[in-house]
């Protein structure tokens, strides 16, 4: 009993000195804030769409720039492969990767994701559920991104 | 023999009332406790996400449900009558149910110690996000510690009932099933703590939790390895928490020493599960070989003693066969 005891007052500890819960490991969403957000972006269709010296376009870049301006950040866009950007995601070069990633990606074990912020259909008739893939254990960050998300309403 | 008439019975013996009714308590509070098990594996799997403590955690909740299965399907066995193919009766199928118990836990309990290890030393940080609840969305680790919080508690009270009724109906499976129970607080303490951790940003506290939910598991299924196998392997009858070598042993050797037509006696007892099988040497005084009646009156007695002792078998010997009494001191001065 005495652990739960201390569990309780952990958590109300916790609450009561303000702060945040949960924390980022490596601080992402601090840095962020304020800052530079450094975002891969994949090309896929009408999701992402990457043109010669222009911004990245489609559904998840415009999600991207109404987060950052939430947070106070800039974008700094990274275009590639899924191979490359989660690799840069996972050693900490990049703080978000975008590209139509659906939730159940096979790129789970180098990311983590956001909960599914819309559903499309896929060419085999099966339901997508789209997700945007963070750094692994980046809690706070990925919060901050899932109220962001969540309170969108996107129709594919 | 009827088959109502064997609900109050292990086998050939008769149960007295209160063992009767630890039994039925016993069944309807396993019954209880499958039912909570139930809810509990449920409530946490819906909230598992990627925390290894939680995982942890729900492994052994699913783990907890052979216990109480093994100790249904032994109690339902063991009321069977001995057969002329099962002449001893049923009740080492507590002891099969027992042993497979233990090996589930310790095969678990290794898994995740290695699974728990590899994370921490691969240092993948556990990811865990947000859920939308009633239109508001939080952080899911919140609802990780709840459903610890919630889980916690009614384990310990069932463990708390089951103890004393398997301690009436010598019954180790029963015993087992009740000190996990309640040290199970323990678990979800832990787990509440680890996701607590990753909250601060303490990403390792998930693994730790999770380590220390794994090596307890892996304690309890060898100790409850040892148990079943000691059991298994006829080790000599001990009291239901394996402390000590039962007191029967020295009550019987002591009464039987105490009948006047005997002048040494040492018995061997195993134990079958609940119910002991007892084989008694007995050196009559002055090498009298003692009548029929005597020996099934000293037989009767002896069965009077405890529960527990009916299948008991008196031999008259001229000495005391050392090689079926190990340890045995010098004739005449065993107690």
């Amino acid at each position: 009993m005495a652990v739960l005891f201390a569990v309780v007052l952990l958590a109300g500890g916790l609450g009561g000195c303000g702060i945040s819960m949960p924390g980022d490991p490596d601080g992402t969403l601090e840095r962020v804030s304020g800052g530079t957000l450094r975002v891969g972006v994949t090309d896929n269709g009408k999701w992402a769409s990457i043109g010669d010296g222009q911004e990245p376009r489609g559904i998840e870049p415009g999600l991207v720039r109404s987060f950052a301006s939430s947070i106070s950040a800039t974008p700094e866009w990274a275009a590639g492969s899924e191979q490359e950007l989660t690799k840069a995601l996972k050693e900490g070069d990049l703080d978000l990767v975008i590209g139509g990633f659906a939730a159940d990606t096979p790129w789970a074990t180098h990311a983590g994701t956001t909960r599914p912020y819309t559903e499309s259909k896929d060419a085999y008739g099966k339901t997508v559920k789209h997700v945007f893939l963070v750094p692994l254990g980046e809690n706070g960050f990925l919060l901050a991104l899932d109220r962001f998300l969540l309170e969108q309403d996107v129709q594919a | 023999m009827s088959r109502t008439g064997t609900a109050g019975k292990f086998g050939n013996t008769e149960l007295p009332q209160e063992q009767k009714d630890a039994l039925q308590k016993a069944i309807r509070f396993e019954w209880i406790t499958l039912a909570f098990l139930t809810v509990s594996t449920a409530l946490v799997f819906l909230v598992l996400g990627n925390s290894q403590a939680m995982k942890a955690a729900w492994i052994e909740d699913l783990l907890s449900f052979l216990p109480p299965i093994a100790f249904l399907l032994a109690a339902r066995l063991i009321r069977r009558p001995p057969t002329e193919k099962h002449p001893y009766g049923y009740h080492r199928s507590v002891g099969i149910a027992h042993l497979v118990a233990a090996v589930a836990l310790v095969a678990m309990g290794s898994f995740l110690i290695v699974d728990s290890g590899a994370g921490l030393l691969s240092a993948e940080h556990p990811t865990i996000g947000g859920i939308e609840l009633f239109g508001h969305t939080i952080w899911l680790g919140w609802l990780m510690v709840a459903a610890m919080l919630l889980t916690a508690g009614p384990p310990v009270y069932l463990g708390r009932v089951k103890i004393k009724l398997a301690e009436k109906l010598h019954d180790k499976v029963l015993y087992a099933d009740a000190d996990m129970n309640k040290a199970d607080w323990m678990t979800a303490g832990a787990a509440a703590v680890g996701v607590l951790g990753i909250g601060v940003g303490l990403w390792w506290a998930d693994y730790a939790a999770a380590l220390l939910i794994s090596v307890s598991i892996l304690r309890d299924g060898v100790k409850n390895l040892r148990g079943a196998v000691g059991a298994l392997i006829d080790t000599r009858a001990h009291t239901v928490d394996d402390s000590a070598p039962d007191p029967l042993n020295r009550r019987i050797d002591v009464y039987l020493k105490g009948l006047p037509w005997v002048s040494q006696a040492a018995s061997r007892i195993r134990d079958e599960g609940h119910v002991f099988h007892i084989e008694s040497f007995v050196v009559p005084a002055g090498g009298a070989v003692p009548s029929l009646e005597t020996l099934e009156d000293a037989r009767k007695a002896c069965a009077g003693l405890d529960w527990k002792v009916q299948d008991l078998v008196i031999i008259p010997v001229a000495k005391l066969p050392k090689e079926f009494l190990p340890g045995l001191r010098s004739p005449g001065a065993e107690y």
